[in-house]
């Protein structure tokens, strides 16, 4: 099974990705095909026979212009589209200079020799418009007339009705310019032309701003130095590093690929991932990630995965596939836009007809200004604009989404039931307390760095905490040491016999199965007592999910005891020996009982939770992300990003309501005037480009960062992101 | 009003001029990153190795 991804710039729609799926479809050895509009790009999942370069001519022969380039920028595309918009604002300017002398000398009377010149310089202005400008609109109408004809169905993209307008405008406009009668209606081919080319211009820089926001892959560099054995650096290409090579990270760079820290400490701005900009410090042993950068001194990192496979790969992944699936509200606003472009031509042509018995001079004015006023580009774009800002700006945040209903299912969420382990409380352990049982004649720092260098060995999450507290023990103090499996580490440390584990390992009786002992000689020395802190922002989290409205339950595997104590802390109710198979029953009840549920956790077991939860989270710590089943995951180490969510959420369904009524209201009561010709084809194009225009500028307002979360007046603060210190950067312990 | 047939020419020249400024422009990637150039002023670094 291999992958391949294909880039197509020309898809604009889900027409088009619905298209290049069909042309796909039915080719032997294929397994799956997904097609990411958003990001313009198809991903193949075939056998390994078949030759990706093969896969390019099925979506060539469907009418685009496929490549099999792993990255396309943006930027070429907002450049050309740039340019076609300037010279349509240009030429718009003047040309709406002209009409208004024209339209004057309606009322007034003038010359008929000035007004022809006045026509002439109308027209003058706006052949580069409709020959360059427009030359899109005209391209993408005849590709989708093509193709429909091909496939005999009547699903034609919005750009027929807009491209039939403009040239049957300019050229009914330039028939009148030549023979010296009737109307012109140059102002409204530019106007028409210059508003949709705006409104496709600020849809494209909300999808490029998407699509910076979770490729910061593009922004790797393509050479790293790698360490050879005897020191010396070596550039090597990202592809031809190995696993376990070991690579040299200086001061300012950006991590290559995914490694742990091998020698030196690193300060990290992890922002490109979590969207916390507080640096943070990594010790030998610990995980860095790819994209991130680094801020203090150099360090060597031991490469763990490939660009591929690192974790920065698997967040663009996991949110290209939410882009490319359209919640369902979507959906219907599509299946409604296909059904309309006929029936939009139909109407114009009725139009046409009616008026030939009533006035046979106002029939082609009343046809034109249906057709351009009916155009469903608002509709269209209403609701997959609103996801795409929304998503955009969750991504900045550190939060990917997986589903793209989930903002909707957010917006109904009245019970969540929270994970203790790792998700309240850090997964890190710390060690808290040390006991001090027998004496052995060593000092108690001798004994601890012991313990320290005996856990270098181990590689259970506890041996963590020993890490951390000691970072200076010395391994070579200890000699035959031998790892047992699932009890603890054995070693001699100046002649004698040590050892460090569970209680029974060292020879002593806890009914607390996290408490690690030494023992030297056999007899027990000392008692590490580990505990997992509490997350920082947690009670501010919970009090925030509280007022707004939401009823929380901790749960965990742990005795009632370890829960209780938390529990109070943050005035939250707790359910305590929790298997997944009561905190599914406990799910199922809370959902009988009329509540819809959030469910945070681990987003790794538990797998029947998470599905039948409404919307299941996921906090992130260094658990593999691919294996995460969660419909949202908070990669920030923050629980207060949940809080974010919802206000994000919240904002998200506002708007999507916003744009849809307007639209819908907008083509109820413009159609019914353009009809019955009460409206010039001028008022009709501004009305029609103006409201996509309208749309796509309230949809990019969720873009923005300075607004307070749940500005709604559901409370919680969480304050804007703070520019990173400049100097002496604020380190968070991870 | 026969000047017109002096300015619509004179308007004509112009608008060229702006829309070959504009293309120039777009071409040598002025309207590229809008955002970043704002934040220099808080980069205290002096080198020029990424500007």
């Amino acid at each position: 099974m291999t992958r391949s991804t294909i880039s197509v710039s020309d898809m604009h729609c889900a027409g088009c990705a619905g298209r290049i799926e069909s042309a796909l479809e039915g080719i032997a050895g294929i397994e799956a095909t997904y097609v990411n509009p958003a990001r313009r790009l198809v991903h193949v999942e075939h056998t390994a026979d078949i030759d990706p370069v093969g896969l390019l001519q099925p979506i060539e022969d469907a009418g685009f212009h496929p490549s099999l380039s792993r990255i396309e920028s943006g930027s070429a595309r907002q450049r050309d589209l740039l340019k076609r918009l300037g010279i349509a604002g240009l030429a718009m300017m003047q040309v709406m200079m002209f009409a208004i002398a024209l339209h004057a000398g309606a009322f007034d009377g003038m010359e008929p020799a000035y007004r022809r010149l006045l026509q002439l310089a109308s027209l003058l202005f706006c052949i580069p418009v409709v020959a360059y400008s427009a030359l899109p609109f005209f391209s993408s109408a005849l590709t989708s007339v093509r193709s429909a004809l091909r496939t005999r169905s009547s699903a034609l993209s919005m750009d027929v009705p807009i491209a039939l307008a403009i040239a049957a405008a300019f050229s009914v406009s330039l028939a009148n310019t030549l023979s010296g009668s009737g109307e012109v209606y140059y102002d409204s081919v530019v106007m028409f032309a210059f508003l949709l080319l705006t409104a496709r211009y600020i849809d494209d820089r909300l999808k490029v701003r998407f699509e910076d926001a979770n490729w910061t892959l593009a922004a790797l560099p393509e050479h790293a130095p790698v360490v050879h054995p005897d020191g010396s650096l070596h550039d090597l290409r990202l592809g031809e590093i190995g696993q376990g090579s070991r690579v040299w990270v200086e001061q300012g760079r950006q991590i290559p690929l995914d490694g742990v820290v091998t020698s030196g400490e690193a300060t990290l701005d992890e922002s490109t991932l979590t969207g916390e900009s507080v640096w943070v410090r990594r010790v030998p042993g610990e995980p860095v990630f790819a994209g991130t950068m680094n801020r203090g001194a150099g360090f060597e990192l031991r490469v763990t995965s490939t660009v591929a496979d690192s974790r920065i790969a698997a967040i663009a992944e996991l949110a290209s596939r939410a882009q490319a699936d359209k919640p369902p509200a979507a959906r219907l606003a599509d299946q409604i836009a296909a059904r309309f472009v006929p029936a939009i031509l139909l109407l114009a042509a009725l139009t046409w007809l009616a008026w030939q018995f009533a006035d046979p001079s106002q029939a082609f004015v009343a046809a034109l200004t249906v057709l351009v006023v009916s155009c469903p580009c608002a509709l269209a774009l209403a609701t997959p604009a609103a996801i795409t800002a929304a998503m955009t700006r969750l991504r900045q945040c550190g939060i990917v989404l997986t589903r793209s209903d989930t903002l909707e299912q957010l917006c109904g969420i009245d019970a969540a039931i929270v994970d203790k382990t790792g998700t309240l409380t850090i997964h890190d352990p710390v060690l808290s307390d040390v006991t001090w049982l027998a004496d052995t004649g060593h000092s108690r720092t001798e004994l601890q760095l012991v313990a320290a260098a005996l856990e270098r060995h181990a590689s259970h999450p506890l041996a963590r905490a020993f890490q951390r507290a000691y970072p200076q023990a010395d391994t070579s103090q200890v000699d035959d040491v031998e790892v047992i499996p699932g009890a603890g580490v054995t070693g001699r440390y100046r002649g004698r016999n040590v050892r460090i584990g569970h209680a029974g390992f060292c020879g002593a009786r806890d009914d607390d199965e996290r408490a690690v002992y030494l023992a030297v000689d056999g007899v027990p020395a000392a008692r590490f007592s580990i505990t997992d802190p509490l997350r920082g922002d947690a009670a501010a989290a919970v009090a925030g999910l509280q007022s707004a409205g939401i009823d929380i339950t901790m749960v965990s595997g742990d005795a009632p005891e370890r829960c209780a104590a938390l529990a109070d802390t943050l005035g939250i109710r707790y359910a305590a020996r929790q298997a997944p198979e009561s905190k599914l029953a406990l799910v199922r009840e809370l959902q009988q009982q009329g509540h819809r549920v959030l469910v945070l956790g681990d987003g790794i077991n538990d797998v029947p939770v998470l599905a039948a939860a409404d919307v299941s989270a996921a906090v992130l710590e260094s658990s593999d992300l691919v294996k995460s089943n969660a419909d949202v995951l908070l990669l920030s180490r923050r629980l207060g990003s949940l809080l974010d969510l919802l206000a994000v959420a919240r904002r998200t369904r506002r708007v999507v309501r916003q744009n849809l009524g307007w639209a819908l209201a907008y083509n109820a009561t413009a159609v019914p005037l353009a009809a019955l010709g009460f409206m010039a084809p001028w008022v009709a194009a501004l009305g029609m480009a103006g409201s996509s225009i309208l749309v796509m500028s309230n949809a990019a307002r969720l873009l923005s960062r300075n607004r307070a979360p749940l500005a709604d007046g559901r409370g919680g603060t969480s304050p804007g992101r703070a520019i990173a210190p400049l100097s002496n950067p604020g380190l968070a312990q991870p | 009003m026969t000047i017109l047939l002096l300015l619509i020419p004179i308007s004509l020249l112009l608008i060229g001029i702006a829309a070959a400024m504009f293309i120039w422009a777009v071409n040598n990637d002025q309207f590229e990153d809008l955002d970043r150039h704002g934040f220099d002023i808080l980069e205290d670094r002096s080198g020029d190795d990424d500007s």
